[in-house]
Parts: structure tokens; sequence; C-alpha cells
């Protein structure tokens, strides 16, 4: 059918062209794909989808990127339980075995037995590096077939390192060879260092976290574990400590934590990178770095090295006595992976199949190649999980400078020794607990152990939560309906008796029976979209239920929850809620009053002022989160408010432009500021205020001498006092329920919304356990707490509003 | 210590001096106003000591000697600034501080025995609050006050220029306010500068993003500060003879592409690049079917040989150096020379470039229809969500205000209280329910709803409907009407401007509405703009002319319907927070 269609098209073709929207004669089977970028740079990817599709022309290959290659979570899971899946999901590998525990994913053992034989495109696990591969292995089952295995190494400076090898000659070490102990790290980062006078960074040796190290890859090179088995987390063991130690160590000797930080929060990605321009001697990062390096700085100097180890690692000294590999790394990546309910499965496979092969993975290469080179741009394949693909592309795609061969060699070198995070049900939450558990040591706000106990115990709890819900009794969660229904059916039994009861004459009853009729959709919403979900949310609440897996029992758990393991975030929430609303609300409130008050004196243009203030309120939520990303972008170059900063505070004052949304601290501000530019419906609410407050008032003030000053707040602030009290009382509400902006505006893709959660909101936790996590009963338990919380505000605030609140029908 | 004394000093003076200066402005516009009950020589005895005092204190100001800070260039100085970082602590506790000190001096010039007790009363618990205030600064270890100082640089030249603008200001409001001379001019002049000057603020935003949206990738960042006016580059069109556009048709939409491959069989094959969506597409087409199209060949100048020309870029090569066929001297036109893109300068005019918006909608999902889809999908969630809100609310608002059952009072309690409920709460069980329908990604989910009433709105319709007198309806229902008949044709054209105000509500939640499809919706063909313009953001975040060409499009709408029905946002802004007045 299909090649008659072609040859008819191509004697057809000019008649067939004007139709061509029509000529699709047989029905294409859909692949839906996500996860894949297909963006102005991912010619690579593009160029596998485009031959994939061209060689099975019964395949209508539809890609979602759902934003530039990163799979936001929620999605997938929404998906899945909607039935709406994908059939192949492009998806950091460590995270593939998190969502395997939650039966999220199909496994892929049956189809790579039944096509091991018969297929040449089919993979096998001795095609690929060990880590990379066992990275999508959960429970002896595989779920996902890599693509990319991005290693680290360490890169260092080549000319920062001959420009110092006085100071480096001086300290004993070579200035022509990278360090290869953390000793030697140290040393070379104390020799390479360099302050300004008012003692800031002006040029950092090194810094342990900058680039992608984190505390893993120094804790794989004590060969440490952050999983004992499935069951149980060990962050917190002595090899880790001494990781996390030599880490601190790094940060305190080039003048600590927070100097070190504020000092790389002037650098951003790409161009701008520290190490590219120059200002770190040497950082750890993974490959993806050599395409910048080559795009932005041509001309630097570097070298690659394996990342230095412990030294008794280096030595074979000590409890490394008997290891035999004296170099490791920490390789991550991505995998290819078919999510449960895919309704293609098989075409799905075979996308898999062929973008996984050397022979996809050589025409993504070849695409991408042709694409830099077209732009003038050198090119640099991309480390792979599969052990041919690799050795094919260090074969036939090297870059012609010796530097870029160096490196890349290197990395190719390196894989047999990469080490992955464990493939754990926890996995993301170890990740998260991880950092965080990092960032506080290195501040030193708790020591090392203290801080990964810490962690270990967060990461234990979701381990026992799953491993212990069989201790909990599965709930049919008909019963809970089954009884409503029963219970709603017996309701209106007893009320259409009741009616019938009533001594109404037969007007009334005709009155009553129309008026049923006219309340009834509301009363049907009530019914079935508030007070319905309302008890069975109650209900979630004592259970945990994640829409894929029977729910289970579990009493009092998920509110002990509350004030007990997820406290700190609970706090953190509800105290940015607070924040905003004690400082964003009155701010919102007082500079609509204070443009009310202006338009009020002003004698000419109100309209046009009116118009023009109130414009900000009404445009698109979205739309204005987007606008003011930008506004807030820290690049001085870039962004409005720090363009202005750097024109005027910076010179007078000397303080350099703050980093907003990227930073802890200046997060909730910048969207403050934002939140005073929408002021506009708060003007419109003061104007009608004010135009009924009666000018009777101010005549009789005037005659007795009263100063404006004084007439405000006498007169008009009294008479505003209602409107002043409904929108504190709103604002509160809002601010703990507020979402839109944080989403869009949040820096980084997923994990903590903002910077340490500086942007946390209740609704937004509620949000991310609901629909990221699906902990449906937790989030539930935060429902209630956050309604609580409301019930709380608003019923204290009424009871304070009588004193100082003024009513005009209370005189 | 003495140099940051010195330093507050020098800020009073300036701050001071400005005031003074301020003064000397609104004196002098009012005296240029004219104004009826203008007092003309009391203000001619103030303007004089008034500028007076803003000069020498303007001078002291800029003559305090400073130590620290950065340095001064000759031929400039500075007005001194001081700015005191603290943390909250420190901040209300001298707020409290000062809060005290002023109610203890009105104690000590209070008229009688009782208002002097009540201020020190008053002082007496502000002075508890910067005990508690000190004591929280002082235990937590983290907290330190820094002083930073600074200074404004000015040379004679700018500060010149500031002195031209005041004087120029002065005499535009003079005349501005000339015409408006009634009594409360100078209070009039002042919110006119402050109404202005907020409107710049507010404004710049607004500014920025048209402006984002029409300029080239090169002016989006510059080390000179945002750049304002965008300029576009001259190009000419350029048959390339090495590399031809050609223009087809590829599934029913034109196209431009260049020729890859040749076939025996007289077809070529076509490797797409415009429309960008489906850019790198490839299709075979016969030679007769093309059309060579010329390209945009930008024009820029250069130096060859010492001789600066200037040319039609031409090919970009391997190696990143631009191709250009020379124009410019006469004598060389029609040559060929390769320069690295450092040194060539583009020629360019300030202009829009509109070509940020189709390439936005262009880079679009091609399922999406140039973005049309998700106006679509936005419309019917629109639509639906105010046809919904309006019929179900006004019916049921007018049930529970115009006419008698049993139950009614219980019932209107209940609708109240649903009130406080926050959507969170219901929004878990919600996600199950429009499961259980199979309506995950669709848009049902984001409009049905809307068909059953909300409480706020109904509330704030039967208030409508209490106002309106009894007589109208029970005229009618002697005629014989029923109910829905007197609901339909009486009462509700009564209540018309109260439904606009509800269409309007409804119109700008549904539209912003970003959660819901967050949650329900996948597939792009389902999107709404809203989540539409967060993907977009996401995926093209590096692009800002084409995102804030995207964000100006979604924005247009609204924007629109605020200026044809203003009057009803406005009045909708004060029914919902006035709420229980």
């Amino acid at each position: 059918m299909d090649s008659v269609t072609m040859k008819l098209s191509r004697g057809l073709l000019p008649l067939l062209l004007a139709i061509a929207g029509f000529a699709h004669a047989t029905p294409k089977r859909d692949l839906v794909v996500w996860g894949v970028s297909v963006g102005q740079d991912q010619k690579g990817q593009d160029a596998v989808i485009r031959e994939f599709a061209r060689r099975h022309a019964d395949i209508n290959v539809r890609i979602l990127s759902m934003g530039a290659g990163h799979m936001d979570p929620q999605k997938l899971l929404t998906s899945i339980v909607g039935n709406v899946a994908p059939d192949v999901i492009n998806q950091d590998r460590f995270s593939i075995s998190d969502w395997a525990s939650r039966g999220t994913f199909r496994a892929l053992d049956d189809l790579i037995a039944r096509d091991k034989d018969t297929d040449p495109l089919c993979p096998t696990p001795e095609q690929y590096y060990k880590a990379p591969w066992s990275e999508a292995v959960y429970d002896g089952k595989v779920y996902g077939i890599p693509t990319g295995a991005d290693n680290r190494l360490l890169y260092w400076n080549k000319d920062i390192f001959k420009e110092k090898s006085k100071e480096l000659l001086a300290a004993g070490l070579d200035p022509k060879r990278p360090p290869k102990t953390w000793s030697e790290v140290l040393a070379y980062s104390k020799a390479l260092t360099e302050y300004n006078r008012d003692g800031t960074l002006k040029r950092a040796g090194f810094m342990p976290n900058f680039g992608n190290s984190w505390l893993y890859i120094y804790a794989f090179q004590m060969n440490a574990q952050f999983m004992k088995d499935s069951k149980t987390c060990t962050l917190d063991t002595k090899e880790a400590v001494a990781a996390l130690n030599f880490m601190i160590k790094g940060y305190d000797l080039i003048g600590g934590f927070e100097k070190a930080k504020s000092f790389e929060s002037g650098f951003l990605s790409k161009e701008n990178d520290a190490f590219i321009v120059g200002k770190v001697a040497m950082k750890i990062d993974g490959d993806w770095i050599l395409a910048d390096l080559a795009r932005y700085a041509p001309s630097l100097n570097f070298g690659a090295a394996p990342p230095p180890v412990p030294d008794d690692r280096y030595n074979h000294v000590g409890v490394f006595k008997n290891e035999k590999e004296t170099y490791v790394t920490w390789v991550g990546g991505f995998a290819l992976a078919i999510p449960k309910g895919a309704r293609n499965v098989e075409d799905g496979w075979k996308y898999i199949k062929f973008a996984t092969s050397l022979e996809g993975r050589l025409i993504e290469a070849k695409a991408q190649k042709a694409w830099e080179q077209r732009r003038g741009r050198t090119y640099m394949f991309r480390q792979q999980g599969s052990k041919v693909a690799n050795e094919t592309l260090l074969r036939d795609f090297l870059p012609g400078e010796k530097k870029y061969q160096d490196a890349l060699r290197m990395h190719v070198s390196m894989a047999p020794f990469g080490r992955i995070r464990p493939a754990s049900l926890a996995g993301q939450k170890l990740w998260d607990e991880h950092v965080k558990a990092l960032e506080k040591a290195c501040a030193h706000s708790a020591s090392p152990d203290e801080a990964l106990m810490a962690g270990q115990k967060a990461v234990q709890l979701d381990l026992d939560a799953f491993y212990n819900q069989k201790n909990y009794p599965t709930v049919d969660l008909s019963i809970p309906l089954k009884i409503g229904v029963a219970a709603l059916v017996a309701v209106l039994v007893g009320l259409v008796i009741w009616f019938g009861r009533l001594k109404l004459g037969n007007l009334a009853k005709g009155e009553a029976k129309w008026a049923y009729l006219f309340i009834s959709p509301w009363l049907i919403g009530f019914l079935a979209l508030t007070l319905g979900p309302m008890v069975a949310s109650f209900f979630f609440s004592f259970t945990q239920y994640d829409v894929i897996n029977p729910a289970r029992w579990v009493g009092l758990r998920n509110y002990q929850d509350l004030g007990g393991a997820d406290n700190a975030s609970v706090m953190k929430a509800l105290g940015n809620a607070t924040y905003l609303a004690c400082i964003g609300v009155p701010l919102s409130l007082t500079t609509g009053l204070a443009i009310a008050l202006m338009l009020n004196m002003a004698q000419k243009g109100m309209r046009f002022y009116r118009t023009f203030f109130y414009m900000p309120a009404i445009v698109p939520g979205i739309a204005s989160a987007v606008l003011w990303t930008w506004v807030l972008t820290p690049d001085p170059n870039k962004g409005l408010i720090n363009s202005f900063w750097t024109q005027t505070i910076t010179p007078w004052l000397s303080v350099p432009p703050p980093s907003w949304l990227q930073s802890a601290g200046w997060s909730k501000p910048a969207l403050i500021i934002m939140g005073a530019w929408g002021a506009g419906s708060g003007m419109v609410l003061w104007l009608a205020g004010l135009k009924g407050v009666p000018g009777s008032l101010y005549e009789a003030a005037g005659i007795d001498g009263a100063s404006p000053s004084k007439q405000f707040w006498s007169i008009t602030f009294p008479q505003l006092s209602p409107i002043i009290f409904f929108n504190t009382v709103m604002g509160f509400i809002g601010a703990m329920q507020e979402f839109d902006r944080m989403y869009v505006m949040k820096p980084s893709g997923d994990g903590p919304v903002g910077v340490d959660d500086s942007l946390l909101t209740p609704v937004y936790h509620l949000f991310r356990n609901g629909f990221a996590y699906f902990k449906m009963g937790y989030a539930s338990a935060l429902a209630w707490m956050i309604f609580a919380i409301i019930l709380i505000l608003t019923f204290t605030q009424f009871k304070l509003a009588p004193r100082w609140v003024h009513y005009e029908a209370d005189k | 210590m003495t140099s940051n004394a010195l330093f507050a000093i020098g800020t009073l003076l300036s701050w001071v001096g400005w005031f003074f200066v301020l003064r000397t402005v609104i004196l002098g516009a009012s005296l240029l106003g004219n104004g009826p009950d203008l007092d003309k020589p009391r203000v001619m005895k103030d303007l004089g000591p008034a500028a007076a005092t803003a000069a020498i204190l303007l001078v002291l100001a800029s003559l305090m000697s400073m130590k620290g800070g950065t340095a001064v260039g000759p031929g400039q100085w500075r007005f001194p600034l001081v700015w005191f970082v603290m943390p909250y602590t420190a901040w209300l506790g001298t707020f409290c501080f000062a809060m005290g000190a002023a109610r203890l001096v009105q104690a000590w010039l209070a008229l009688n025995g009782e208002e002097q007790v009540a201020r020190f009363k008053s002082a007496g618990s502000w002075g508890v609050a910067v005990v508690i205030f000190v004591g929280l600064y002082i235990g937590d270890k983290t907290s330190s006050v820094t002083i930073l100082k600074g200074g404004i640089v000015l040379t004679v030249s700018t500060a010149l220029a500031i002195i031209l603008l005041a004087v120029a200001a002065l005499v535009a409001m003079a005349l501005a306010g000339r015409a408006a001379a009634t009594r409360g001019f100078a209070r009039s002049l002042i919110s006119q500068i402050a109404l202005i000057v907020g409107s710049i603020v507010f404004g710049l935003p607004f500014a920025f993003l048209l402006i984002t949206s029409f300029k080239e990738d090169r002016d989006m960042s510059s080390a000179n500060g945002i750049v304002w006016i965008p300029k576009v580059q001259d190009t000419l069109p350029f048959f390339d003879k090495k590399d031809p556009v050609f223009e087809g048709t590829y599934q029913g939409q034109t196209v431009q592409g260049s020729i890859i491959e040749q076939h025996p069989d007289g077809t070529v094959r076509v490797d797409i690049f415009k429309p960008l969506a489906i850019r790198g597409t490839t299709f075979d087409a016969p030679k007769s079917q093309l059309k060579e199209v010329p390209k945009d060949a930008p024009i820029v100048t250069a130096v060859l040989n010492k001789v600066p020309i200037k040319g039609l870029v031409v090919e970009n090569l391997d190696d990143g150096s631009q191709r250009v066929s020379i124009l410019e001297p006469a004598n060389l036109k029609g040559t060929d020379a390769t320069f690295s893109p450092g040194d060539i300068q583009p020629v360019r005019h300030p202009g829009l470039r509109w070509q940020n918006y189709s390439e936005a909608l262009s880079y679009l999902p091609p399922e999406t229809n140039s973005g049309l889809v998700y106006l679509k999908n936005t419309l019917i969630i629109v639509i639906f969500s105010v046809i919904g809100t309006i019929l179900s609310s006004s019916i049921v608002a007018y049930a529970f205000s115009r006419m008698n059952f049993p139950g009614k009072n219980a019932l209107f309690a209940v609708l109240l209280s649903t009130m406080m409920l926050p959507a969170a709460v219901t929004l878990l069980p919600q996600f199950l329910i429009f499961r259980q329908f199979g309506w995950i990604d669709t848009l049902y989910p984001l409009w049905v709803p809307a068909f059953f009433g909300s409480a706020f709105n109904i509330f704030l319709l039967r208030q409508f409907f209490m106002g309106i007198p009894m007589e109208l309806e029970d005229a009618a229902k002697i005629d014989g009407c029923s109910y829905f008949k007197a609901f339909k044709d009486i009462m509700l054209p009564q209540i018309k401007p109260a439904l606009a105000v509800i269409a309007i509500w409804t119109f700008m939640a549904a539209w912003n509405n970003f959660m819901g499809p967050l949650i329900y919706i996948n597939s792009p063909e389902n999107m709404p703009l809203s989540y539409a313009l967060q993907m977009y953001n996401s995926d093209r975040g590096a692009e800002p002319g084409l995102l804030m060409a995207f964000a100006a499009m979604t924005m247009v709408p609204v924007l629109a319907l605020f200026f044809f029905a203003q009057k009803y946002f406005i009045e909708g802004v004060t029914l919902s927070g006035l709420g229980g007045r």
C-alpha cells in the first residue's frame, strides 16, 4: 500500500502536492516521545528522529519536548495516572529507579530477550559500560537504555599555572602538571588563590563544589556507599564524613563557603563561566564544558586530568591497600524508557533500539557536527553509555586541536571507572538531602556528621514509608465513596419526606419546587465538587496513596509528619508566605494608596493616570512573570533593574547588584518589587474609598485648623480602614496560595523552589507533594493545614477588627 | 568613626539641601502659575531664603572632606551618601527608638498632666519594644550593621545638565499649571510631578517588554546599559548562485529551503529552513515546482587594504569567517573578500524587527497552527467559563434572593461558608474525579465546573437582586408570569452591570488560569495560552526577543478588552475589594 502510494505520488506529484494535507492514505500510528529536545542547537537528536521517521513511514513521531529537554516529573506522573502516558521518555538516569519503584516504568527485559538474537539494533548489557547500564536497573530489571554518559574530570587552566609558577614552585609544587591527590589540590589551590584588597576573592584556585562534583564524587573516591542495600540509607558514614571534611577544608582555605558562594554568584554559565574567564584555576566538571570552551574560549590553554583522589588511595595504603582502581569518577546521563501505560510499546521500543544503537548515535554525532561546523564552531562529541559508540566516536569524530583531543581521550579512558548514584526508590530525595547536608556543613552551621545524619534520617523515612507500607492495612477507596453516596441518598430521602410533611400551601410548594430547581446547579456542584472532595480529602489525609498503588491507612502519620519529618519544609513554606505577606502586602497597599492620594490631588489627567497605573494589574500572570524574570536578570548587561543598579548604586555606594531570583536572600524582595508593580488594583480600590469619604469632614477639620497629616490620620485613614482590613486579610490568604509566579520564576527546573526553597509557598509544597511525588495523602494533610491556618487567620483578624476598623454603621 | 560621622552629616546636609531645592522650585512655579489667591509678596519673601539655603547646604555637602569610599577624579566632586545595612531587628529597634523619642518630646511639650501621662506611657511601650529588638539583635550572632559610604559623583557638566533640566521642568510645569491655575496649585503640581515619575517607573517594564520584542539578538545585552532604541540590519535581496534558496509547497504550506540532492529523474531533495518549526525536514519535488527566491543578505562595512568598503555578506564559511561581496567603492564592485566576524561592522538603522513576532510563532509545534490552537483553547475555556458562570450564578442568586423555600437560610449559610474554603483542599480529589471521567488532557476540567456557580458570584448577585424593588416582579407575577420568565425577562436585565463585572472577572480568571492546565493538560493541541507561554519560556528562555514577542501577543487580547471595558474592570475591583462593606 505504501509503495503504491509512493509511486503514485511520484507520477501525480503536481496534483498530490496541492492536496498533500489529505494525502495520508494509511492512518499513521502515533509515537509520542517526551523529554527529547529538538531545539536550535540540538540538531543531532533532531536528525535521529527524522531518520527514524523516514525509515518507518507508518509511524508518526510526535515530540513533546517539555522545556528544553528537561522532563517534568509531575507531567509524567499525571499522564500515567491519567492514562495518557507517552510511549518513550528521555529521563535523567539516576531517577529511573526512583520512578520504577512506584511502578511508573515498563521493564524492558522481555523485549531485550526477544530481539537480542534477531535484531542487530537491540541493546545488550555487553555493549555498555557497567555503570551507566546498571544505573537504570532496579530490582534486577532493566527499565531504561542509556544514551549519554558524562563523566567528570579535573579541568585545569594551564595559563594560570604558568603565570603563578613562581608561587607554585615556592610551595614545592610542579606548575606543569595538575594535582593528583586531595592534599595536592589543596596546596595548589592555596598557591593559586588571589584576593582583592578588601579581602574578597579575586581568583579562586579550587572550589570543591564548583562545576559538577557535589559530595558524590569525593564520597565515591572514599568508596562510600550512600545506600547499604535498597532498604537502608547510609549517607552518614565515616567515608562520607571524610569526603565532606575535604570539601570543608577546600572552602575554608579560600576564605569560607559564603565568600566562595558570593564570588561564584558573580558569574553565570556559558561565556561567563568563572573557569572560562580565568577566575577559577581548577574545577571538576563533565564533558559538556568542552563545547563551551571551544565556543567561548578557543584560546584558553587548559588540561583535563582524572579528579584528584584521597592521598591514601593514590598511595594504596591504609584502607586502600588492596584497592585496584586508583582513579574513579562519577558518571551520569540520560536514558530512554517506556512508561507504564504507554499505548504504543512496540514502536516505542523500535525507537529506543534505533536511537541507542551505534548507528543512531553516529547519525546524531554526524548531524550535530555538520550543524556546529556550519556555525563556525568546533564539534565536541559527547560521552556515550555505549562502549562501542564511544570508541567509534573517539576514532572518527576527534577534533583537530590537541588540547580537545587529549581531554576527550581522557574522558573515554575514565569511562570504565565511572561510579553512579545508588539506584534507589528515594534517589531524588537522597540527592536533595545530600545537597542540603553539604551546604550546611560547608557553611559550618552543622558538623559534617550532624548534617549527614539529618539527611540520612530524612531519606530513611521515605524508605521506611515504602518498605513498611505492608504493615499498614490497605483501604478500599470505594468504601468511603459508597458510604458517602448512601448518606447522601438517606439525607435526600429524609429531606423529601420532611418537605412533604411541611404544611405549605400549593403556591408555596410550587415556589419551593422552582427554587430548588433554580439552585440545583450550585447544589450539585457543591455536593460533587466541594463537599464530596472535602470529605475525600479528609479521608485521604489519613492514608498513603499514590494513585497507582492501592491506598494504605496510616492513621495520623501524615499529620505527625507535618510537625516532624517534613517540618523544615513546612515551616520554610509558611515562613516564606509570612515574609511575602508581612512586607509585600503592606508595601503594595501603601504604593496603591500613595498613587490614589496623588490622583485625588491632581486635577488633571486622572483618567489617563488611572488607566496607566492599573494596566500592570491586568497583565496575565504568566506573561508578567515571564517579563519580570527578564527585568530581574542578574546580568547588568541584560536585566533592567540591575542595569540601573550598576549605573547608580554601584558607583555611589560600591555595592554590587544583587542576583535577585538566583539568591536565597533576594528572591523574595524581588517578588515583592514585582508585586508593588501590580499595585494598581489596590489603587482603584483606594480611589473608590477616597471618593466615599464625605467632604464635609475635611471642611470641618480645615476650619479647626488641622494639618494635612493630621487630617489624613484622623479622617482619611479611619474612613479607609475597612478596605485596609479586607485587603490585609485577603493578602495573607493570597500569599499562602501563591503558585504561578513561583512556578515560572524559580531559577532551576526542578528540585528546590528558588535557591534553598526560598520561594516555596504552602500551596506550592502541596502541589509538589501531590503532583510531583504523588503523595496524595500527605498533600491532603497539607491542604487541611492550610485551610486551618486560613480559618484561624481570618477569625483572629475579624476578632481584632473592631479595635481599629471603622464602620460607618457603628455610629 | 569620625569619617562615618562626616559622611552622615554630609548626607543629611545634601538631603536637606535637596528639600530646599524642591521648595524653591514649587514656590517659583506657583509664582509663575499666577493663581487667584496667590500671596505674591509672601511667596517672594520665602523664595529667596529657600534658594539661598539650598545653595549653601548643597555646596557645603559637596565640599565635606571625605575619607574612605571611592576616589574622585579631577574636576569632579560628589554628594556624600550613607546607607546602613542592618538586619530587621536593628531596623525595627531604630524605628521604635525614634517613635519613643518622639513621644518623650511630646510628653515634655504636653499641655496638661493627663496628656503627659498618656505620652509617657506610650513612650514606655516603645521603649520596651526597643529593649526586645536590641535583645534579639544581640542574641543573633550573625547580625551586624554595615555602613556603606559613597557619593554621587558629579562633574561640572552633569551638574549643569541637572540644573538646566530642573529649570526646564519648572518652566514646563509652570506653563501647564497656568492653564489650571486654581486653588491648591502647589499640591496639584507636586502630585503631577510624582504621577509622571510614577508613570515612568510603572511604564518601564512595559517599555522593556515592547522594545525587547522588537530588538535584534545583538542588542539584547550591552555593557552600556539597556539598549532602548532598537535597530535593524540593512539587507539587500541577493540571489546566491552557490547556494540558491527555493520556494516550494510542502504539505500545503509555502516553505523555503535549499537543494541538497539531485535525483536522476529530475526531482530534487529540498532541505527546509523556513518555517522554523519544520526546519530540517526534507522533501522531494520536481525542479519545475520550485521558484528561486532572493536571500536577505546583510549589508556591512569593513576595511580592505586600508580602503573602507561596503558590501553584502554572501556566505558564512566553515571557519567562522564571512565572505563579503563588495558594493562600494565602485571600482571594487562585484569582487569578493573574506573577513573574520570581528572585522566587519553591520550597517543598521533604527527600526523595529517585526520578524521577532513571526519567528516566535513559527517556532511553535506545527500541530498548533502557529499558536492559533492555543488561542482557540483559551477561548474555549474563557467563553464556556463566562457563559457557565453567568447562567448558573445568576439563577442561583435569584432563587436565594427572591424566592422562599424551606431550608433557604441554612443552605445560604453553607454557601457563604464555602467562600472561605481554599481551592487547595479540593484540588486533589477533583483531579481524581476528572481522572475517573477520562478527562485528563482535555479542556473539560477547566470549564465544566463553571456551570455549577461560584459562591462569591452568587453572593454578589444576590446583593444586587435584593436591591431591586419587589414591585416590578410582583406586577409580572400577577400577570401570570412564570418564575423563570420573571427571572429572565425582568430581573436579569436589571443587573446587567453586575453581570458584566462578573463576566470580566471570570474572563480574567479563565484567561490566566495556569495551575489547572498545568495539572490537566499534556499535549500541545490542548494547551491554552498561559501554559504555552510558560513552556515557551522554558524552551526559548535564551531568546528574549522571541519570548517577549510571544508574551506581548498573549497580553494583547486582555489589554484590548481592558480598554473597551475599563469601566467594568474598575467597578469590579471596587466590588470585590469592598467585599463585606
